[in-house]
C-alpha cells in the first residue's frame, strides 16, 4: 500500500474514533475534529456568503455539529457529513437573512455584469475575486457543483429550484469566469 | 457571436446531452471556431476550480466554539439525553446480538489470518503504533467512562436488556481483544487499524444508547 493512502487510511482510523468520541461528549476530540475541518468549511462558508460573515458562520456550522453529532452514525465520512450541514447551514443563513433578491439571474444578467468592468480591473482580478463578484445564483451553482462537486439534482433540491436551472446558472457562471483564466 | 450551441458546452462539457445531441454539437464544433474557441475557454474554468485552494480563518475561531459548546455541555446536553426516547425492543437487541456475533467472528477470522506482505510503502511500525496507541487511548477513556455510567444506569433496565447487552459487550470485547493482537502484532497494517477503530466505535454507539436508553427510563 503507498505511504500516504495508508497515512489517508489511518488519518480517517482517527477521525472515526474522534468522531464517535466526541458524539460521546469529548470536546477535545471535537476539537480535533475542528482542526482537521476549519479550513475547508470556512472557505466553503466565504465563498458561498462572503469574508465579513465566514468568521461568524464557521463558528456555527461547528456549534451545530456539537449539537447534532448524537445524529451522526458513520454512514458517511464525517467531512462529508460536516460539509452537507455547513451547506445547509449557509442556505439557511443566507434566506434568514434575505439575500434572496436578485438571486437567480435572467440570461445575460451575469454576462453583461462582467463586460461592464474595466478591462484593467478584468485582468488583474484573480479567479478567487471573480468568483466572489458573480451574481449570488452562479456563484452559489457554481461552487456547489465545480468546486465541491455536488450534481445538478442535488444542488436543485437544496436550493429549491430545477435542475435546469442549475445547469442554466452553471454555465453563465463558467462564460463570466473565462474571462478571468489566468493565462 | 453567440448560437444556440455556445448555450449548451456546459452540458456538453459535463456529459449531459443524449447522444443525438451531443453528436450534432460536434458537427457544429467542427465548423464553428468561435464555440471552439469557448469551449476550451469552459474546460480551462472546470479544471481551475478544482485546483482552488482551502484557507484557514485569520482567526482561532475555536475559542467561541468552546463557549458555546461548554454552555451546552452543563445541563442542557445532559437533559437532552435523559429526554430523549430511545426504542430499542429486546427482539431489535436480539437481533443485534446475532449480527454482532458474525461480526465479530468474521473480523477476527479476517484479523488473525496470516496477512499478505505489503509494499515498501509501509509507514515505519512505531510511527504507526504510536499514532494507534493515541486514539486507542483516548478511545479506551471515553469507553471507561461510559462503562462506569452503565454501571450507575443498568439498575433501570430489565434484567433481560441488561442480559443482552452484556452479552453484546463481551462479543465486541472478544473481537476489540483479536483486532489489538492482530495490530501489535503489524501496527502499521491499515486494515487491522481500521478493523480496530470500527470495532471500539461500536463499542462506543452501544454504550451510549444503552445509557441513552437508560436515563430515558429514569
Amino acid at each position: 500500500m503507498p505511504r500516504q493512502v495508508l497515512e489517508d487510511t489511518l488519518t480517517a482510523d482517527s477521525i472515526a474514533a474522534d468522531s464517535a468520541l466526541a458524539a460521546s461528549g469529548d470536546a477535545s476530540a471535537f476539537e480535533r475534529l475542528y482542526r482537521t475541518h476549519v479550513a475547508r468549511v470556512h472557505t466553503l462558508v466565504r465563498r458561498m456568503l462572503n469574508a465579513d460573515e465566514a468568521d461568524d458562520v464557521t463558528q456555527d456550522v461547528f456549534v451545530r455539529a456539537w449539537q447534532k453529532l448524537s445524529t451522526f452514525r458513520g454512514e458517511a465520512a464525517f467531512g462529508t457529513w460536516l460539509h452537507r450541514l455547513a451547506v445547509n447551514v449557509v442556505l439557511a443563513r443566507r434566506k434568514s437573512v434575505g439575500i434572496e433578491r436578485g438571486r437567480f439571474i435572467t440570461e445575460e444578467a451575469p454576462l453583461d455584469e462582467a463586460r461592464s468592468k474595466p478591462v484593467t480591473l478584468e485582468l488583474s482580478m484573480d479567479f478567487e475575486e471573480a468568483l466572489a463578484n458573480l451574481p449570488e445564483g452562479a456563484r452559489q451553482v457554481f461552487i456547489l457543483h465545480d468546486v465541491e462537486g455536488y450534481r445538478h439534482e442535488e444542488i436543485a433540491r437544496m436550493l429549491g429550484v430545477v435542475p435546469g436551472t442549475s445547469k442554466s446558472q452553471l454555465h453563465h457562471a463558467r462564460m463570466a469566469l473565462r474571462r478571468h483564466l489566468d493565462r | 457571436m453567440n448560437d444556440n450551441w455556445t448555450n449548451r458546452l456546459s452540458e456538453y462539457i459535463d456529459g449531459e446531452l443524449d447522444a443525438t445531441e451531443r453528436e450534432a454539437l460536434e458537427a457544429h464544433l467542427a465548423t464553428c471556431g468561435h464555440c471552439y474557441a469557448i469551449l476550451g475557454d469552459l474546460r480551462q474554468v472546470v479544471a481551475r476550480a478544482k485546483t482552488l485552494q482551502d484557507t484557514a480563518p485569520a482567526t482561532n475561531l475555536w475559542t467561541g466554539i468552546a463557549r458555546e459548546i461548554r454552555r451546552e455541555q452543563a445541563p442542557a446536553r445532559r437533559d437532552r439525553l435523559v429526554r430523549r426516547r430511545f426504542s430499542l425492543t429486546v427482539g431489535q437487541l436480539l437481533a443485534a446480538s446475532i449480527a454482532l456475533m458474525l461480526i465479530a467472528g468474521s473480523g477476527a477470522w479476517l484479523a488473525l489470518r496470516p496477512q499478505p506482505v505489503a509494499d515498501g510503502g509501509r509507514l515505519g511500525n512505531r510511527e504507526a503504533l504510536a499514532r494507534q496507541v493515541d486514539w486507542t487511548g483516548r478511545t479506551d477513556e471515553a469507553i471507561a467512562d461510559l462503562q462506569t455510567a452503565l454501571a450507575q444506569n443498568e439498575k433501570r433496565l430489565d434484567t433481560a436488556t441488561v442480559r443482552i447487552v452484556r452479552q453484546n459487550l463481551a462479543i465486541i470485547d472478544r473481537a476489540i481483544a483479536d483486532a489489538r493482537i492482530a495490530v501489535q502484532n503489524d501496527p502499521g497494517n491499515a486494515y487491522l487499524n481500521l478493523h480496530l477503530a470500527t470495532t471500539m466505535r461500536r463499542k462506543v454507539e452501544l454504550l451510549r444508547r444503552v445509557n441513552d436508553m437508560a436515563a430515558a427510563r429514569s
